[in-house]
């Protein structure tokens, strides 16, 4: 087993490998975005979460795994919802601990602790998810990017915590 | 505030802040059952929001998927029952 004991990215050339299989596919931003300061203190804040895990309530459409261009929706999660009652539509990466564990991937459970202690100062009442599988950058940007940032500026966050899968 | 396990991804797309973990993907926030692990790198993260200066800045959370791992497989072993309790 490989020890990556210099913090090394476990799975290299992973943007190389994916655009010589798609080409084009892959997001490239041509500049940094400004960063915003920030000054309210963590246990302050409130936190929303957004994942490109293909995480959904049970019952709610799946995902489009095998559409040959992606999926462009995204599924809102409840923060307060209990990881029985969530499920993942996603082929993209390794699902082994997740199965396990939901937490590995979707720590909501950790989550709705931190906010309970009061080490954060609150959760958003909706989290949401998308799949990663987009094979147009294009299209991506100007639908699913787009709607799903209104959607998180509309629970009105201090912090997003962002886990691209 | 990104999590990420692809330096090369998050390279280009430049998200202003983000932390690596060197994970396996699809473990961002670390093995199963492993719970102060996945506040930790929570918590960290958030952190980082106050404290990153430099946006592209990429912070490196000082933890490696072996000790990771190995933590994750020592909690599972000491919340199974003794062997001679098993059926």
């Amino acid at each position: 087993m490989m020890d990556n004991s210099e913090g090394a990215q476990l799975r290299p050339g992973l943007w190389d490998t994916v655009n010589e299989r798609y080409p084009g596919s892959m997001i490239v931003s041509a500049d940094d975005v400004a960063l915003v300061s920030f000054t309210r203190p963590i246990r302050e804040a409130r936190v929303a979460f957004v994942s490109s895990a293909g995480v959904q309530p049970r019952g709610t459409l799946p995902f489009d795994v095998v559409h040959p261009v992606g999926d462009y929706s995204f599924r809102r999660v409840p923060s307060t919802s209990r990881v029985e009652d969530l499920e993942i539509h996603q082929l993209k990466y390794p699902t082994d601990g997740a199965a396990r564990d939901l937490n590995v991937i979707f720590p909501i459970e950790r989550l709705q602790e931190l906010a309970a202690e009061g080490a954060i100062g609150g959760l958003t009442p909706e989290f949401f998810s998308f799949i990663g599988y987009n094979m147009d950058p294009v299209r991506f940007e100007r639908t699913l990017a787009q709607e799903l940032a209104d959607a998180v500026v509309a629970e009105q966050p201090d912090v997003v915590l962002l886990a691209p899968a | 505030m990104s999590i990420t396990v692809a330096l090369d991804v998050t390279d280009r797309a430049k998200p202003p802040r983000a932390v690596f973990v060197p994970f396996r993907m699809g473990h961002h926030f670390g093995v199963p059952f492993h719970p102060s692990l996945q506040r930790r790198i929570i918590m960290d993260a958030l952190a980082y929001v106050e404290h990153a200066r430099i946006s592209g800045d990429v912070h490196r959370l000082p933890i490696t998927w072996a000790q990771a791992r190995r933590e994750g497989l020592e909690l599972e072993a000491a919340s199974l029952p003794p062997l001679t309790n098993r059926s």
